[in-house]
């Protein structure tokens, strides 16, 4: 075992602790905006980053069979949620401003031109 | 409110500690060493046997295998429920153009979803191939890739519009075109062991077990590859026909009225 096994190990468990944060803020935490801030690190800190670590893991142990395999299709699983999580949060985010459902109070509204 | 949450909150923590105890202390999931009568009967049928289909992925071999007539009429039911929906949604020729036919220009998405979705479309549609293509090799196969296959349409037509594809060439009746390509595939393929005095879809030793040293385990690849067309061409037709706006349905059933 190499110290990609121990790197991938820690990642994995970086991700937990994301999940358990991204669950608590989307519980707590007070509009659909800040609430969407704690779904990504659900996602990206929750799921690219933990499966990241399993691609390392998987190099790293040599007594796993078809580790090449587990690591390379991790590593893309990874890759497509690292760019669809942030383009649909982004999608989310415009629609739920553009639709006016969300009642805030902004210090700046950088989309407000939009919003006419 | 507050009880409510702790009651919830117990029965997760019980729970959690009974599955642990249940998985650690009594063993549930662990089988001890060696395989068992059933797991040796599925590996000589599906690996090791002259008659079996030299895949290692034991489930695609039995689905199409020597479970394989069940299988096509799985894919045939499958069929049907999408011959049922375009019945219902039936359009003449005329139809068919006003259909296509763009009024307003189409909303689309920002400019980040949308290129975002160009890079997942091409990355999705590796993947959906690899699914298919490795089915004999590991879990996965026809269904599941064409399944992953039928995310890409549907992704364009979120981010962009169903126009945006009509116009690159994928329209309903191509894809139908597709995906009757896919099932005669798998008819044929299951007919070619009656050329040479086999059974139908027999695959061993009719069909070669590997090409250039790669293991191919025989009529699987074919099978799957099909199954992967036709199932991600009718789920597409199938997308196309429900993202035509119901204005427009409404508007030319008046006017057979």
């Amino acid at each position: 075992m190499s110290v990609l096994f121990y790197i991938g190990a820690l990642l994995i468990v970086i991700g937990g602790i994301c999940d358990l944060f991204g669950a608590l803020g989307l519980l707590k935490f007070p509009n659909f905006y800040v609430r969407l801030h704690a779904a990504t690190v659900g996602t990206i800190g929750g799921a690219v980053v933990p499966l990241f670590g399993v691609a390392l893991l998987a190099l790293g142990a040599d007594f796993l069979p078809h580790r090449y395999a587990i690591a390379g299709a991790s590593f893309i699983t990874g890759i497509i949620v690292l760019l669809a999580a942030p383009a649909g949060a982004h999608a989310l985010a415009y629609a739920a401003h553009k639709a006016k459902l969300v009642e805030w109070k902004p210090k700046v509204d950088h989309l407000k031109e939009v919003r006419e | 409110m507050r009880g409510k949450g702790l009651i919830t909150a117990v029965i997760i923590l019980t729970f959690a500690a009974l599955m642990t105890y249940a998985v650690v202390s009594l063993q549930v999931f662990s089988e001890g060493t060696g395989v068992r009568p059933l797991g040796e009967f599925y590996l000589e049928n599906s690996y090791f046997g002259d008659y079996s289909a030299k895949s290692p992925e034991v489930v695609t071999s039995i689905l199409w295998d020597y479970r394989g007539i069940d299988t096509l009429f799985e894919t045939a039911v499958f069929f049907l429920a999408i011959i049922g929906s375009l019945t219902i949604f039936r359009l003449t020729k005329e139809q068919e153009k006003e259909v296509k036919k763009v009024e307003s220009a189409p909303t689309e998405l920002t400019p980040i979803v949308k290129d975002v979705t160009k890079v997942i479309v091409a990355m999705i549609l590796a993947v959906s191939a690899s699914i298919a293509l490795h089915g004999h090799l590991t879990p996965g196969g026809g269904f599941q890739g064409g399944s992953a296959l039928a995310v890409a349409p549907l992704l364009i037509i979120a981010a962009y519009s169903k126009y945006a594809l009509e116009k690159n060439g994928l329209d309903k009746t191509r894809a139908l075109i597709l995906r009757s390509i896919g099932l005669l595939g798998i008819a044929l393929v299951a007919l070619v062991p009656l050329l040479s005095g086999g059974f139908v879809m027999q695959n061993q030793p009719i069909f070669p077990a590997e090409i250039g040293g790669q293991l191919i385990g025989g009529s699987l690849i074919y099978y799957n590859f099909f199954e992967f067309l036709a199932v991600g061409a009718g789920f597409t037709a199938v997308f196309l026909l429900l993202s035509i706006p119901e204005e427009k349905f409404k508007k030319i059933l008046e006017v057979k009225k």
